[in-house]
């Protein structure tokens, strides 16, 4: 890769992550493609976050590993810092399977096998198999519906299956880690997120408009006024 | 019997006139389009749709008018699209001396363009994406593809991603040959008989 396509790589990429962190990290809570907010998932300490390698409870190894290169697409891991892998998304969306979003389980199975023969149809191998390239110009089919009548056996449109991938994938990495993603504030150094504030000073904004406000690393729930009578996780709180 | 006109009348008749030799002056010249693997009137290689790689064709083009100076090409859908047309492909800075595109131009911008339509840049088509996308008709329906090559007087020298209407809006006034072909599509799923991913490998000549 010549020095001049990885300098246009960063900046697409930097452009594409500053419009999504602009919505997932300011809204701090999104919500999840079927209605459940994420902060309906019970928050999680960071330790028990860090599962990216562990199996997965309500997807097969087979389904996780097309999973995984979804997401590594999605926000792949380059030259600008890691991606949405290493944010924990996985662990993630397992987590909202499990819970608030469980009502997405088959979802997310009959979707990762319809994008596996959809791979198989239109090009000749696993997705998985497939180079970065054909496998952004699958994922671009799904997007704009067009996988749906390739005979992939889509459930619904390609395009809500692609949409609802992306926007837990956007959760996982630009979210509070406190609900289980952005592992090590990845997604947050991404996009150059300041970090959570109960206070901005005059003096802050002015650091901040000239690009040189230290960024905050600290989830909103070590704030007390966020983290009382909140359940820290399933190793704190007691519950299973 | 003397017949007098009002002025206004008068008027409307001398401006549809004056349009006329403005039409026939401008009225650009036709040449000829063609594709080494689509031709008017058939169907479409699945491998420029959805149902296979979706990569763009091959065009080309010859006997443009002296003077070409730039050369815009848009597949565009005439029976989709809220209102119509549903842009496919959107591509223009193509150099004036280019005699065609090869199959299968970049869809990411950061993947350099072949070295002779080098400049060209792709506008954004009906799903906002600054690439080629091919057909997708709905159900079992048959549509055309109306690929419109338009040869220019000047270099437009526009930026990646513009829309339809903006480069249309920019090319008035400065086209001077016009050329198409309209191949069909309708969409050609695969047959379950094909999974996993033997047959279809096997058998598609098109892909």
């Amino acid at each position: 890769m010549t020095d001049e396509r990885r300098k246009k790589d960063a900046i697409t990429r930097r452009d594409l992550l500053k419009a999504a962190g602009a919505a997932g990290a300011a809204a701090m809570i999104p919500t999840s493609l079927d209605g459940a907010p994420v902060e309906a998932i019970r928050p999680v300490a960071s330790a028990v976050t860090a599962m990216s390698n562990a199996p997965l409870m309500n997807l097969t190894a087979r389904e996780t590993e097309i999973l995984a290169a979804m997401i590594d697409r999605l926000i792949p891991s380059d030259e600008l810092g890691p991606g949405a892998l290493d944010a924990g998304a996985l662990g993630f969306i397992d987590r909202l399977l499990s819970e608030a979003g469980s009502t997405s389980v088959d979802a997310y199975r009959s979707g990762l096998a319809a994008l596996d023969r959809y791979s198989e149809y239109t090009r000749g191998g696993r997705f998985v198999e497939l180079s970065e390239r054909d496998q952004d110009s699958a994922l671009i089919d799904l997007q704009t519906g067009g996988a749906g009548g390739a005979g992939a056996d889509f459930v619904g449109s390609s395009g809500g299956f692609f949409n609802m991938v992306k926007s837990h994938t956007w959760q996982a990495t630009f979210g509070d880690p406190h609900y289980g993603g952005n592992v090590d504030f990845i997604g947050w150094d991404l996009i150059d997120y300041p970090g959570v504030r109960m206070r901005v000073s005059d003096e802050d904004q002015r650091l901040l408009d000239a690009e040189q406000l230290e960024p905050v690393r600290r989830s909103a729930y070590d704030y007390a006024m966020f983290g009382t009578g909140r359940p820290r996780g399933p190793d704190l709180d007691g519950e299973g | 019997m003397r017949v007098s006109l009002p002025v206004s009348v008068l008027g409307a008749l001398f401006a549809i006139v004056l349009m006329a030799d403005v039409v026939h002056a401008q009225m650009p010249a036709t040449f000829i389009v063609e594709s080494p693997t689509m031709r008017t009137g058939e169907m479409m290689p699945r491998n420029y749709s959805p149902d296979g790689r979706n990569v763009s064709p091959p065009l080309s083009w010859r006997g443009l008018p002296d003077g070409t100076r730039e050369i815009v090409v848009i597949c565009q859908d005439h029976g989709a699209g809220r209102p119509p047309p549903w842009v496919h492909w959107l591509i223009y800075n193509i150099p004036g001396d280019a005699t065609g595109l090869p199959e299968g131009i970049p869809f990411d911008p950061a993947d350099p363009m072949p070295s002779n339509v080098m400049g060209a840049a792709q506008g954004n088509n009906g799903w906002g994406l600054a690439m080629y996308r091919g057909p997708a008709p709905p159900g079992t329906s048959l549509h055309h593809y109306h690929f419109a090559v338009f040869a220019l007087d000047i270099e437009l020298g526009l930026p990646p991603g513009m829309t339809r209407d903006e480069v249309l809006e920019a090319m008035d006034g400065h086209v001077i040959g016009e050329g198409s072909m309209v191949p069909i599509y309708s969409r050609q799923p695969a047959g379950r008989d094909t999974i996993p991913g033997g047959a279809l490998r096997r058998s598609g000549s098109d892909r």
